[in-house]
C-alpha cells in the first residue's frame, strides 16, 4: 500500500465524517432534543408515583391526615414499614413469591423452548394454526379462567397450594413463550442446523447444542420478563392461594386495604415493600435486558 | 448449556412442588370434646387491623378462649377485605375453608352463602345460649337470612359483635368561630350550613365517588320515612315508590345542597379517604359518614376540637350491625367455634370493644370510662332505642352499590335531574324483586 493511498483513504474518511457530523447538528438536533425532552418527561411521570409511595411511606398518619398526601413529611418515621414487615410475616411472602416466580420462569422458559423448536424450526404440520391458538389463549381474561380453574384444583386436590399456581402461570406463560419464540426460531439459520445434522447431530442434539446457546439472549429475556410478570401477579394468586403461610407479595399487600378504611401510610410502606424487590431484579439483569430479544447473525 | 442443565431445572422444580405440598397438607384433626384432650387447633380468619377496637376486643378474647380451652391454639390469620369478598364461595366449598371467620352481612355475601348452604345454621346455639337476648331487634335483622337469602327472618347464619351507624361530626372551633350550636332539627342544621356559605366556608366534606354521598341522599330521605318504608325497601315487605315523598325529599334536597353550596361541586370525584382527610386536616368543619371513622378522627384529629352528634331530627339513620361471625359448613371445630362466639359477647369484651372506640352491641354503658366513647356509645343507644337503624341505600340489590354512586354523582354534576335519578334507582330495584319473585 502506498502513502499516497493511504492518505486519500484518510481523507475519504475524513470526509465521510464531517459529512456525518454536519449533518447532525443540522438536520436531526432539534429532532433529538425533542426526543430527549419526550424521554425526560416520561421519566419524570414514571418515577412520580415511586416518589409519592416513598414520600407517604416515611410519615406518620397523623401527618398524612392534617397534610394531605403530597405535603412533604415533617420527620422521618419508619414504623409503618417495620409495622408492616411483623404484621404480614413479609419475609415468608418474599420466598413464597420467589419460589413461585423462579419456579415458573424457569420451567415456562423450557417448556416455550422445546414448542418453539417444534414449531420454528421442526415446522409440525399447522403450525400457524397453533400459534393462533396461542395467542387466543393469551388474549383470554384471567377472570374466565378461575372457574374451571378452581374446580381442576380442587380435584387434584392442589387448591391453596403454590404448586397450582406454578403450574397455572408456566402454562400461561409459556403460551406467550411459545408465541414469541416459534416466530424467533422461524428465522434462526437453516445453514447452521442443516450443517450440525451434516455432521450426524440428533435433534435432540441440535437443540441443546445448537439452538439454545446461540437463543441464550432471547432466552434470557424471556426468563427475567416471566419472571417479573409473575412476581407481580395478583388476581390468580388472590384466588389460589388462602392460606396466609402460601400468599406471595402482591395478595399481602391487600390486606391492609379494609372494607370502608384504608391506612393510607401503611399502605404506601407495603408498596414500597413490594416494588423493591422487582426493582432490584430488574435493576441487577437489565443488562440482559438490553442486550435485545432477538437472536443475534449467523457467527 | 448441555442436556444435564434443564435436568437438574426440573429435579429442582419438583423438590420445590413436593414442598409446597408438604406445607399446605397440614390440616386439623377432626372434632372431639372441647374441655381436655388431644391438642386441637382452631382456625380463625378476619378482616380488622389490630389496632382497631375489633382487633383490639377479640385479642382479648382471643386470649381468653385459649386460657379455657389449654389444649386448643387458636391460629388467626388476618385477611384482606378484598380476598375474602372474592375467593369466600370458593373458600368455603373446599375442604381449606377455617372453623369461623368474620363475613359481611347483608344479602349479597352473608345471605348469598347462606342459600347456598356453605354456612351452618346457628339457630339452635343461639336460643341455647341466649345471643338473640342480647341484641336489638334491628340488629338481629342481619343475622338472619330466610330460604331465598333475604335478610331478616329465617335460621340465624351469623352473630354481629358490634355496631355501626352514620353520624354526623364536626369541628367544634369553626363550630364557634361561627357561632353555630349543634343543630337539633333539620332547620337548624339547614341554617348552620347556609352560615358556613355566607362566611365563605364549603361546610360538608363529600366523597361522591364512593358510600359517602348517598349516604347523606338516604338520611335526608330518611327524615320523611317511618319504619314501614325501610322494611318495604330493604327487606321487600311491601311496595317502594322511587317518586314517593321520601326518595324524591332526599334526591331533590341533596341536588339543592349541592346549588347552595353546602356540598362542593367538585366532590363527585373524591373518595371516601379524601372526605375523611378534608375532614381531620380541617378544610371542611363537617363529615356527615359511619362510626368506623370514629378511631382514625380521634387519633389524628390534631389542630382542633370535635364532636358527632346524631343527624338532626331523624328517627331514622343509616346503619346496621356490623360485621358477623360465621361458622362454615366445612368448619371442622364447630363446637369451638360457637364457644369462641360465646366469649365475643361477653360484656367483658364487649366493654373492651366500646373503650377501644367500637360501638358494641351488648355492653355496660357504665363500664365505659373514654368520654368520647360514651358520647358515640350513649348516641347509639339513643338510637337502637328508638328502634332507629335504617340499614344502607345500596343493600336491596346486588350491584346497587355503583347505581347509588352513579345517581350521586350525576345530582352534583347537576347532568340528570332528581327524577331521572330516581328513575335509575328504581330500575335496577324493580328487576331484583321480580328475581327473587318479592
Amino acid at each position: 500500500m502506498t502513502s499516497l493511498s493511504v492518505r486519500r483513504a484518510a481523507s475519504a474518511r475524513r470526509a465521510r465524517r464531517e459529512r456525518r457530523e454536519h449533518g447532525r447538528v443540522t438536520g436531526a438536533g432539534p429532532g433529538r432534543w425533542a426526543v430527549l425532552a419526550a424521554m425526560a418527561l416520561l421519566a419524570v411521570a414514571m418515577l412520580l408515583p415511586f416518589a409519592l409511595v416513598t414520600l407517604n411511606a416515611l410519615k406518620s398518619p397523623a401527618d398524612y391526615s392534617s397534610n394531605g398526601p403530597l405535603g412533604l413529611p415533617h420527620g422521618v418515621h419508619l414504623d409503618g414499614i417495620v409495622q408492616f414487615w411483623q404484621r404480614v410475616d413479609f419475609g415468608e411472602k418474599l420466598l413464597n413469591s420467589l419460589v413461585i416466580s423462579g419456579s415458573v420462569a424457569v420451567l415456562a422458559v423450557i417448556l416455550s423452548v422445546l414448542n418453539a423448536y417444534a414449531l420454528g424450526i421442526g415446522r409440525v404440520r399447522g403450525r400457524l394454526w397453533v400459534l393462533v391458538l396461542f395467542l387466543l389463549a393469551n388474549t383470554l381474561p384471567q377472570e374466565a379462567l378461575v372457574y374451571p380453574l378452581y374446580y381442576l384444583a380442587k380435584a387434584a386436590g392442589l387448591y391453596d397450594s403454590r404448586l397450582a399456581v406454578i403450574i397455572i402461570f408456566t402454562v400461561i406463560q409459556a403460551a406467550f413463550g411459545t408465541y414469541l419464540l416459534a416466530a424467533v426460531l422461524g428465522g434462526f439459520p437453516k445453514a447452521i442446523i442443516e450443517a450440525a445434522a451434516m455432521d450426524g447431530a440428533s435433534r435432540w442434539r441440535i437443540l441443546w447444542w445448537i439452538v439454545v446457546p446461540i437463543s441464550r439472549p432471547t432466552l434470557s429475556v424471556l426468563l427475567i420478563f416471566f419472571f417479573i410478570w409473575t412476581w407481580n401477579e395478583f388476581f390468580l394468586p388472590l384466588i389460589f392461594l388462602i392460606s396466609n403461610d402460601n400468599q406471595t407479595v402482591p395478595v399481602v399487600l391487600g390486606v391492609l386495604q379494609g372494607e370502608k378504611m384504608m391506612d393510607a401510610t401503611m399502605s404506601s410502606a407495603s408498596a414500597l415493600l413490594g416494588i423493591v424487590p422487582a426493582v432490584a431484579f430488574f435493576l441487577i439483569f437489565q443488562r440482559t435486558l438490553t442486550r435485545g430479544i432477538t437472536v443475534g447473525a449467523v457467527k | 448449556m448441555s442436556s444435564k442443565g434443564p435436568g437438574t431445572a426440573f429435579a429442582a422444580a419438583l423438590a420445590a412442588a413436593a414442598l409446597a405440598l408438604a406445607a399446605c397438607g397440614s390440616s386439623d384433626p377432626p372434632g372431639g370434646g372441647g374441655g381436655s384432650g388431644e391438642p386441637r387447633t382452631l382456625t380463625l380468619w378476619h378482616y380488622e387491623s389490630a389496632d382497631s377496637a375489633m382487633g383490639v376486643a377479640w385479642t382479648e378474647a382471643i386470649r381468653q378462649f385459649e386460657a379455657g380451652h389449654p389444649n386448643v391454639k387458636v391460629k388467626v390469620e388476618e385477611k384482606g377485605f378484598e380476598q375474602i369478598q372474592k375467593t369466600a364461595g370458593m373458600v368455603l366449598g373446599s375442604d381449606q375453608a377455617p372453623d369461623i371467620m368474620e363475613y359481611n352481612k347483608g344479602n349479597a355475601t352473608a345471605g348469598l352463602l347462606s342459600k347456598q348452604g356453605l354456612l351452618t345454621d346457628l339457630t339452635e346455639q343461639v336460643t341455647k345460649r341466649g345471643w338473640d337476648k342480647l341484641l336489638s331487634p334491628s340488629l338481629r335483622t342481619t343475622a338472619r337470612y330466610d330460604e331465598r337469602g333475604v335478610m331478616g327472618s329465617g335460621n340465624w347464619y351469623g352473630i354481629p359483635n358490634y355496631a355501626e351507624y352514620v353520624m354526623v361530626y364536626y369541628n367544634k372551633d369553626a363550630f364557634e368561630k361561627q357561632g353555630v350550636k349543634v343543630p337539633t332539627t333539620l332547620d337548624e342544621f339547614t341554617a348552620a350550613l347556609d352560615t358556613f356559605v355566607k362566611a365563605g366556608i364549603t361546610p360538608i366534606a363529600v366523597g361522591g365517588a364512593e358510600y359517602p354521598a348517598q349516604q347523606i341522599m338516604y338520611q335526608l330521605a330518611l327524615s320523611k320515612a317511618q319504619r314501614p318504608w325501610v322494611d318495604a325497601f330493604e327487606l321487600y315487605k311491601g311496595r317502594v315508590d322511587f317518586h314517593g315523598p321520601e326518595w324524591t325529599y332526599g334526591a331533590t334536597t341533596f341536588a339543592d345542597w349541592v346549588k347552595k353550596g353546602y356540598i362542593a361541586k367538585d366532590s363527585a370525584s373524591l373518595k371516601a379517604e379524601d372526605m375523611g382527610v378534608g375532614f381531620i386536616s380541617g378544610k371542611y368543619p363537617i363529615m356527615v359518614s359511619g362510626s368506623w371513622w370514629y378511631g382514625r378522627v380521634a387519633g389524628e384529629v390534631k389542630n382542633f376540637t370535635w364532636g358527632s352528634f346524631l343527624w338532626p331530627g331523624n328517627r331514622l339513620h343509616a346503619g346496621s350491625s356490623g360485621n358477623l361471625w360465621v361458622v362454615p359448613e366445612k368448619s371442622k371445630n364447630k363446637d369451638l367455634a360457637y364457644d369462641f362466639i360465646d366469649i365475643t359477647m361477653k360484656k367483658d369484651i364487649q366493654n373492651r370493644l366500646g373503650n377501644a372506640g367500637g360501638v358494641p352491641v351488648a355492653a355496660d354503658p357504665a363500664a365505659i370510662t373514654d368520654e368520647k366513647n360514651k358520647e358515640l356509645i350513649e348516641n347509639f343507644n339513643k338510637l337502637t332505642a328508638e328502634d332507629g337503624l335504617a340499614y344502607y341505600p345500596d343493600w336491596p340489590a346486588p350491584g346497587y352499590y355503583d347505581v347509588m354512586v352513579a345517581g350521586a354523582q350525576e345530582l352534583i354534576n347537576g347532568a340528570k335531574t332528581p327524577s331521572q335519578v330516581l328513575d335509575e334507582f328504581a330500575r335496577p330495584y324493580d328487576e331484583n324483586l321480580a328475581d327473587i319473585g318479592g
